[in-house]
C-alpha cells in the first residue's frame, strides 16, 4: 500500500518540479520523507552496530551508531552451531513460500467467487466471511480444532493452514475483483471457455497487481509469524525462525523480572549476550531486507501495469 | 456450472483428507514398540515442564529416560520441555482443550498452583502417594508437605531443593578487601551506608555503589523488617500474623523510602535505577559493588561469581534462614485431572525423587555426550552437547544430583541444615485464593506500577508522593483485599 503512495508522492513531485511555484511545497513533501526515512532505518542501524560491537564495551557505554569497538565474536558464535539457525530458515522459507502459493489461490478463488454479480448466494456468502473478522471462536477452540479435530499439532501444516484465509485479505480482493466487467467474463463464456479457463485465463491476469499486494501481505504474516509455532510446535526440527527469536528474547526478560523474588537459580549467564542477539535479529531480517527492495521494482510495475489495463 | 462447482468442491475435500492424513499417522508408531514385562501394562506418560531454553538433544535423554522407566515401572515418558516465558499461555491451552497429558510441572511464580488447582486442573494426590510413593513422605520434612496442601490436601508434590530464604548483602570482594569492609558490623540494611559512602568517594563513577531497579529493593527485606508478605501489596507483621495489614502503610516502609531517597541523593544509587528492567546487564560488568538480596543460600557465591562477570562476591546475611508458603511451593509436580495412568505418574514421580539413576539423567543427560565425570560424585558439563538445562530443580529432589565441577562438596549438607533448622511462617500452607478480589488485585497493580518504581529507588521525594501513593491505593480497592484476605486466613486456621 506504502508504495503506492511514494509512486504517486514521487510522481506528484516531478510534475510538480516544472513550475518553479509548487517547488516548495514539493521540497517540504521531500523533506518530510527523508526524515521518516532516517527515523525508520537509525533503529535498524543500532541493531546491525550492535551486532559487531564487542560485548564489555556494549554493557559498559550503552549503544553507539558505530560500534565503538568493532567485534566478530556475535557472528562466530551462531556460526559455530549453525545447524539449528539454519533449520529454522528452512522451516520458515518454506512455510512462507507454501503459505502463500496456496494461500493467494484460496483468497483469489473466494474472492472472485463472491465477486461474481450473476452468483445468487453472493451476499449471504460475503456476509458470511464478513462475520468471521468480528467475531473468531477465541483461542480454546482454535487450539481444539487444529490439534483434536485436524491433527496438525507438530507438523508443518500447523505453520501454515491456519493462515491461508483471512477474511481481511478476501474482502480486499474483492473490492478490487468488483471493478472486473462482468461482460468481459461473459465474453469468455460465449467463446466457449469453462468457468476454470475464464478464472485462469481472463481474472487472474487482470488482477496481478491486486494479487501482488495481498501475495506480499500473506508473505510477511508467514515470514514473521511466531504465535503458531508456539502453540503448535514442541518438535525441536519444525521451529520456524520468528519462534526461536522470540524465545530467546522474551525468556531473558520473563526470567528477569520474575527471579529476583524466588528462591531457585537460573544461571543467567547461559543465555546469549546482547550483541548475540542482535546479530541473530540481523541474520533474521537479513534476506529479507536483500529480497524486498530486488523485488519491489516489480511490485511496482506489476501495479502500474494493471491500473492501465483496468 | 454445476460441475464446475463439483470439481472444486472435490478439490477441497481431498485437500483437507490430505491433510489428516499427515497428522495422525505418528501416534500408532508409539505404541507398538512396548514390550511386556511384570504385570503392569505398559503406558505412555506424557510430562511438561519449563527450562530456559529447549534442549536440542532432547530426544536422545528421553530415550535414556525412557530406557530406566521402562524397566523399573514399565512406563515410558514423552518429555515436553517449554520456556518459561511460554510456560503459563501453554500450560493454560492444554488444560482448557482438555489436551492429554499425565504430570506436569507447576509453582507459584509461573503457571500459578493455587489458581489451577481451582480450576480443577490437578488431582488430589495423597492417596496416590500412600500407595505408590512410600519412601516420598519421608524424603522431607512435615513442613514441606504442609507448604504444598491447599485446603488440607496435597495437589502436587515439591521438588526438594533450597527451601528457605536468607536476606542479605552480596558485596564485590574486592573492594571489601580495599576499604577493610568489617561484615559483623552489618546487621541491619542502613548499616551498610559507610561503606557505600567510601565506594562512591573512592571508586570510578562506572561503579554502582547500591544496585537498584524498577521493582525496588523493600520487597526483597520483608523478613529483616519483621514482616511477610502474603502477595505484593498486603502482608503481615510477624508479631500478629493474623492481621492482614498494607505493606505500602508500615512504617518500616517509611523509613526504607527515607534511607532510599537518602542515599539516592548521595549519589550511591544508579540513576537509571526508576526504569531499569534488567538488572544483569550491570551485574554482569562486576560493577554492582553492592546489592541487596533475599535468597542467599548455600554455596551460592559460586553461582553469583559467575552472573558478576567472573569477579568474587561475599555474601553478607542480615537474617537467619527463612522458611515460608511461598520459599516451598516455588517448584512442584501435579498429575493432571485428565490423566488416564494416575498410578504410574505418581510412580514415576517417585522415581523421579528417589532414583539416582533417573533424576541425574534427566538433570544432566548422558554420560560422555552431555557430561564428563570427574569423579566419583562430580560431574562436568559438556556446554556443547546440547543438553545444559542448568536447572535441575525443576525435575525432582535436587539433593539426589551430581555435583558440578566447582561446586563446594559441603553445600549439600549446608542446605540440607537450613531447611531443617529454618524459622517456619507463622502462616505455613497458607495460600490467598484472589478470585474474589481480581478487579482489585489488577487495579492495585496499574497503581504500583505507576508509583512503586520512583519511590522505592530514591529517585521521588517519599514526603510528597508516598500519600499520593497510599491515597491511590485505597481508591484502587485495598482495604477489600485485606478484608477478604483476613476471612480467608481465618477459615484456613479452622481446617488446620
Amino acid at each position: 500500500m506504502s508504495t503506492i503512495q511514494v509512486t504517486i508522492n514521487k510522481k506528484a513531485a516531478k510534475s510538480s518540479l516544472a513550475s518553479k511555484k509548487s517547488s516548495w511545497s514539493s521540497r517540504i513533501i521531500n523533506l518530510f520523507f527523508c526524515a521518516l526515512s532516517i527515523l525508520l532505518i537509525i533503529p535498524l542501524i543500532l541493531v546491525i552496530s550492535i551486532s559487531f560491537t564487542d560485548e564489555k564495551t556494549l554493557l559498559q557505554h550503552g549503544y553507539h551508531l558505530l560500534p565503538e569497538k568493532f567485534s566478530l565474536e556475535a557472528y562466530s558464535l551462531i556460526f559455530k552451531s549453525p545447524g539449528v539457525l539454519l533449520n529454522a530458515y528452512g522451516i520458515t522459507i518454506l512455510v512462507t513460500v507454501i503459505g502463500t502459493v496456496i494461500g493467494l489461490f484460496l483468497t483469489s478463488l473466494t474472492a472472485y467467487t463472491i465477486s461474481r454479480k450473476d452468483y445468487r448466494y453472493r451476499k449471504p456468502m460475503t456476509l458470511y466471511v464478513f462475520f468471521t473478522t468480528l467475531f473468531s471462536g477465541g483461542l480454546v477452540p482454535f487450539y481444539i480444532m487444529v490439534t483434536q479435530y485436524l491433527h496438525l499439532k507438530d507438523t508443518m501444516w500447523a505453520l501454515i493452514v491456519p493462515y491461508l484465509l483471512s477474511p481481511f485479505y478476501i474482502l480486499v480482493m474483492k473490492g478490487f475483483l468488483d471493478k472486473i466487467p462482468l461482460e468481459v467474463i461473459e465474453s469468455g463464456k460465449i467463446d466457449g471457455a469453462s468457468e476454470w479457463r475464464i478464472f485462469f485465463t481472463i481474472v487472474l491476469p487482470l488482477s496481478l497487481p491486486a494479487l501482488v499486494t495481498i501475495g506480499l501481505f500473506i508473505s510477511f504474516q508467514y515470514w514473521n509469524d511466531w504465535w503458531l509455532g508456539l502453540l503448535f510446535i514442541d518438535d525441536q526440527k519444525l521451529v520456524p525462525l520468528q519462534l526461536m527469536l522470540y524465545r530467546v528474547m522474551s525468556t531473558i526478560e520473563y526470567l528477569s523480572n520474575n527471579m529476583s523474588t524466588v528462591n531457585v537459580s537460573i544461571d543467567m549467564t547461559q543465555f546469549p549476550s546482547l550483541s548475540a542477539r542482535m546479530a541473530m535479529a540481523v541474520l533474521a531480517a537479513g534476506p529479507m531486507m536483500i529480497v524486498f527492495p530486488m523485488l519491489q521494482r516489480f511490485f511496482i510495475s506489476g501495479l502500474t501495469v494493471g491500473s492501465v489495463k483496468g | 456450472m454445476k460441475k464446475q462447482w463439483l470439481k472444486l468442491f472435490a478439490g477441497v475435500i481431498s485437500f483437507v483428507l490430505v491433510l489428516t492424513a499427515c497428522g495422525g499417522a505418528k501416534e500408532e508408531q508409539k505404541a507398538a514398540d512396548g514390550k511386556q514385562n511384570e504385570e503392569l501394562p505398559p503406558v505412555e506418560l506424557v510430562w511438561n515442564f519449563p527450562l530456559s531454553a529447549i534442549p536440542q538433544d532432547l530426544a536422545t535423554v528421553q530415550e535414556a529416560v525412557n530406557k530406566i522407566t521402562k524397566e523399573k515401572i514399565n512406563a515410558t515418558v514423552k518429555l515436553q520441555a517449554h520456556t518459561f516465558a511460554d510456560y503459563n499461555q501453554k500450560m493454560n491451552t492444554i488444560v482448557a482443550s482438555g489436551e492429554k497429558y499425565d504430570v506436569a510441572w507447576v509453582a507459584n511464580w509461573n503457571w500459578d498452583y493455587l489458581q489451577n488447582q481451582s480450576k480443577g486442573a490437578f488431582l488430589e494426590l495423597d492417596d496416590l502417594i500412600q500407595q505408590n510413593a512410600p519412601d516420598l513422605l519421608k524424603s522431607m520434612p512435615d513442613f514441606v508437605w504442609d507448604a504444598a496442601k491447599i485446603q488440607g490436601k496435597i495437589y502436587a508434590i515439591p521438588n526438594y531443593q533450597t527451601v528457605t530464604k536468607k536476606e542479605g548483602f552480596v558485596i564485590q570482594k574486592r573492594f571489601a578487601d580495599i576499604y577493610n569492609l568489617d561484615v559483623s558490623s552489618i546487621k541491619k540494611f542502613e548499616d551498610i551506608e559507610p561503606f557505600l559512602k567510601q565506594i562512591k568517594e573512592g571508586e570510578s563513577p562506572d561503579v554502582v555503589p547500591f544496585l537498584n531497579d524498577k521493582s525496588g529493593r523493600f520487597s526483597l527485606m520483608y523478613q529483616s523488617q519483621g514482616l511477610e508478605a502474603i502477595n505484593n501489596v498486603v502482608g503481615v507483621e510477624l508479631q500478629n500474623p493474623d492481621k492482614p495489614i498494607n505493606l505500602f502503610e508500615t512504617p518500616q516502609y517509611k523509613h526504607y523510602l527515607d534511607v532510599m531517597r537518602d542515599w539516592y541523593t548521595k549519589g550511591y544509587i544508579n540513576e537509571n535505577a526508576a526504569t531499569l528492567k534488567n538488572k544483569n546487564d550491570i551485574i554482569k560488568t562486576g560493577n554492582a559493588a553492592v546489592q541487596f538480596h533475599n535468597v542467599l543460600k548455600p554455596g551460592g557465591e559460586v553461582e553469583a561469581k559467575a552472573a558478576n562477570g567472573g569477579n568474587d562476591v561475599i555474601y553478607v546475611p542480615i537474617t537467619d534462614a527463612y522458611a515460608s508458603t511461598g520459599t516451598v511451593i516455588t517448584t512442584m509436580q501435579s498429575i493432571s485431572k485428565n490423566s488416564k495412568n494416575p498410578e504410574r505418574a505418581m510412580m514415576f514421580i517417585n522415581l523421579l525423587n528417589t532414583d539416582k539413576e533417573l533424576y541425574n539423567a534427566i538433570s544432566y543427560g548422558v554420560e560422555g555426550k552431555h557430561y564428563k565425570k570427574v569423579s566419583d560424585n562430580v560431574v562436568q558439563i559438556n556446554k556443547d552437547g546440547g543438553y545444559a538445562p542448568n536447572a535441575n530443580w525443576v525435575f525432582g529432589n535436587t539433593f539426589n544430583a551430581y555435583l558440578v565441577e566447582g561446586m563446594d562438596p559441603s553445600v549439600m549438607e549446608q542446605t540440607k541444615k537450613e531447611n531443617e533448622t529454618a524459622q517456619k511462617s507463622p502462616l505455613m500452607g497458607f495460600k490467598f485464593d484472589n478470585t474474589p478480589v481480581m478487579a482489585e488485585i489488577a487495579n492495585l497493580a496499574t497503581v504500583i506500577d505507576e508509583h512503586l518504581p520512583g519511590l522505592d529507588t530514591g529517585t521521588v521525594d517519599p514526603n510528597t508522593n508516598l500519600k499520593v501513593f497510599q491515597d491511590k491505593l485505597k481508591q484502587a480497592g485495598i482495604d477489600k483485599v485485606i478484608e477478604e484476605m483476613a476471612k480467608q486466613i481465618e477459615a484456613w486456621k479452622q481446617t488446620k
